[in-house]
């Protein structure tokens, strides 16, 4: 079904966004290196096709008229959660951007600063692609060719957005969300309907229903009217006959 | 700032660094105060204090967090152990610390202590759930998530990674203490209410003489063509309105801006020996509002009467402004007298206005006021307008042809004719009284559904009000038509003639 395909398509994003973050976290400190920077680039793309191919998916089930009000209601829940997501996924690339111009790594002096993590983020990564093992084969001067591409990646994921905003205009104020304060404690997730959106997609469609149903509605006042009359007939009848 | 920090990495030149350690885990790059100091000391070499002032600035703004006390966003030039912040924490006016970051941070933390978050942290917690409420399920996907990436690192990364987080937030949402919070937020609420709590009382006291909420006694004049209103709260009656007396007492321009008020007040002065006061204040504004032409000879007058040493009726002014004054007199204007028309006011107000409501005067006045009757409402409501509309061409007409008909059926038929004339004539009559009755009625119902229809613009609602005030209209005709008939009348067609026209004149 369309919304589990979507729900689980949301999920991996997030959590592609979430290790992503974990990994600019880690830039410019002690724990940075050749691997984080190429760790950085694969997850970036994976959190790229993932985002292109949750908005092409959304915005196929919120251009649907055929769905009802709940399933409605429930995408343009999604699609809050999506745009989140690639906001979230737009700043820490950009952050990215500036760190890594910030520290690069081929200088003979370079100064990372120490943090006090040591450790690896192989592991992270791995998570994020969804992999066992990461295996690094990138160039030596991954970090100044990175960051051109990074430039241009970030460019895409702007314009997708700008996109997205103007084709799909649900209201994000208006969603409510299934979670309430404190729902993190529990551990699972719990999905039920209770939430409410506002919607126009396009300019054609509502100008038709709009007319189809003053239409239905003149017909109903016309009824009204005969009923009346009919009633004031009747009343003259029983008048003149009491 | 950040050059600095970066050089502070120098492995040789840098900040020397120990290992921090914790129970089982060793974690490195941790530093001491002092360290901090003397290497600042050595590179910018500046004093001591000096040193330890940019060691605070550091600290203060995020470069630098302590280990031990973590709220306590100080530098202490001892062995207190420091850490640097990792860059993507730094202070930056380009990615300032967003709402979401802050509620993702607030649920990990959230769930990381099982609930327990310390008292301003929970209070922010539930502020951003109603304010980020509609992405309050990314926030919780996200926290869960990150904390499953965080899990992925070992240890001592993993509390490095919660110390950073902490510190940071701890700059860009400083903690506010239990007292100052509840002092601010006690301040601002206080300031509100009293703005509030001025409205509220103004509102309240003026309520009950508002014609719209609180009903015009005895009638309105505009609903009941009724004046009496205006006759009972004239300038020259005999006896006041309670409301109007009471309306008194609110402020002194209240009275002093209701004629009759000014009156009783003067007469409450006389008695009091300062009526010089409230007559050079009515001077004072003769002379502000008065015909610019007239000014100078006004200001001369008000001069001899009120201003001039050993004038008949000399007001108390103090002698700063009356010297003023007097310089002003020398070219007069229309303001020339207003700092002493001020001066006498406050006196006014101050002194007599508040012994003038004590006074055995107003609070007899209060008694005698008359409360006005209202005038009895009659059940059906539309029975109480007495509307004089003018009377209808069609009556005239009607009459016409009535006599038309009357000399008709006389020059053509004996006396049955007559009768049955008369009987027409009669019927007619009746039925055009219930129309004329009736028609007041369906006018002020076509009236109000018109009226709502241009208030409303719904198109369903301005079909359905059509057609119901054309429902009502036959309605009402089809009754009367069918009492006529009951009367076993048959001569319907002027009747219908009449019908007819009353219904395109109420369109």
């Amino acid at each position: 079904m369309g919304k589990d395909e979507c729900k689980t398509m949301l999920d991996a994003l997030n959590k592609v966004t979430a290790c992503y973050r974990h990994l600019v976290i880690a830039l410019g400190s002690t724990s940075d290196s050749q691997n984080l920077r190429e760790e950085l680039k694969k997850t970036r793309n994976k959190a790229q096709e993932l985002a292109v191919a949750n908005r092409t998916k959304l915005t196929a089930l919120l251009k649907d008229k055929n769905i009802s009000k709940d399933d409605r209601a429930e995408y343009e829940r999604l699609w809050v959660l999506f745009t989140s997501s690639v906001e979230l996924l737009e700043v820490d690339m950009k952050r990215s951007l500036e760190i890594g111009q910030d520290f690069p790594l081929k200088v003979p002096t370079r100064h990372l600063i120490q943090t006090g993590m040591t450790g690896s983020t192989t592991t992270v990564a791995a998570r994020a692609m969804s992999v066992q093992n990461m295996k690094y084969e990138a160039d030596a001067n991954i970090d100044t060719v990175d960051l051109k591409e990074l430039e241009t990646e970030i460019a895409q994921v702007d314009q997708m957005m700008e996109e997205m905003e103007m084709k799909v205009q649900v209201a994000p104020w208006a969603v409510e969300a299934k979670q309430e304060a404190g729902a993190e404690l529990k551990s699972t997730v719990s999905v039920g309907n209770s939430s409410v959106g506002v919607i126009s997609i396009c300019e054609e469609e509502p100008k038709e229903t709009v007319e189809g149903e003053t239409g239905l509605m003149k017909v109903f006042a016309g009824i009204i009217f005969t009923g009346v009359l009919l009633i004031a007939g009747i009343l003259g009848y029983l008048v003149v006959n009491l | 700032m950040e050059r600095m920090i970066i050089s502070m990495q120098d492995p040789d030149m840098g900040i020397k660094l120990r290992n921090q350690r914790l129970l089982i885990t060793v974690i490195p790059h941790a530093m001491t105060g002092l360290d901090i100091v003397e290497w600042l000391i050595k590179k910018c070499s500046i004093s001591d204090e000096e040193a330890l002032h940019v060691g605070q600035l550091f600290v203060k703004y995020g470069y630098i967090y302590p280990l031990k006390e973590p709220r306590n966003l100080i530098l202490k030039a001892d062995d207190s152990s420091y850490r640097f912040q990792t860059p993507y924490y730094w202070m930056s006016t380009r990615w300032p610390a967003s709402e979401l970051d802050y509620a993702i941070y607030l649920a990990k933390k959230n769930i990381r202590k099982q609930g327990e978050l310390i008292e301003y942290e929970k209070e922010c917690y539930n502020a951003l759930h109603k304010r980020i409420n509609h992405t309050w399920d990314f926030v919780v996907m996200q926290a869960r998530e990150q904390l499953r990436a965080s899990k992925q690192r070992r240890k001592g990364d993993r509390i490095v990674l919660e110390c950073q987080e902490q510190a940071y937030w701890l700059v860009n949402r400083p903690p506010v203490s239990p007292e100052h919070y509840k002092l601010t937020t006690l301040t601002k609420n206080t300031i509100n209410s009293y703005h509030n709590h001025f409205y509220v009382k103004y509102c309240e006291q003026y309520q009950p003489h508002d014609p719209i909420m609180q009903g015009c006694l005895p009638s309105n004049p505009w609903i009941t063509d009724d004046i009496m209103f205006w006759n009972m709260n004239s300038e020259t009656v005999a006896l006041p309105t309670k409301l109007r007396v009471e309306r008194w007492s609110f402020s002194f321009m209240e009275l002093l801006n209701d004629q009759m008020g000014r009156k009783e007040f003067l007469t409450y002065l006389e008695k009091e020996f300062s009526a010089e006061n409230l007559c050079f204040w009515q001077a004072c504004e003769d002379v502000r509002h008065g015909e610019t032409a007239k000014i100078p000879e006004k200001v001369d007058e008000v001069y001899k009467q009120f201003l001039a040493p050993g004038a008949s009726r000399w007001v108390n002014i103090d002698s700063k402004t009356m010297e003023k004054t007097l310089e002003g007199l020398k070219r007069p204007h229309r303001f020339v007298l207003d700092d002493a028309q001020m001066h006498i006011y406050f006196l006014m107000k101050k002194d007599s206005y508040p012994r003038y409501l004590k006074s055995e005067l107003y609070k007899n006045l209060l008694a005698r006021a008359i409360v006005p009757q209202e005038t009895k409402k009659s059940v059906f409501p539309f029975m109480r307008r007495q509307r004089h509309s003018s009377p209808s061409p069609a009556l005239a007409t009607q009459t016409a042809e009535d006599d038309g008909k009357a000399k008709y059926s006389n020059s053509n038929s004996g006396t049955a004719s007559r009768i049955l004339d008369s009987s027409v004539h009669i019927s007619l009559y009746v039925e055009i009284q219930l129309i004329m009755h009736f028609k007041d009625t369906l006018y002020d119902v076509a009236i109000m559904l018109y009226e709502i229809r241009y208030i409303t613009n719904f198109q369903l609602f301005n079909e359905c009000v059509f057609f119901s005030v054309l429902s009502v209209t036959c309605l009402f005709h089809t009754l009367v038509l069918s009492l006529m008939y009951l009367f076993d009348i048959k001569f319907f067609l002027p009747a219908i003639n009449v019908l007819l026209s009353q219904f395109i004149d109420i369109y």
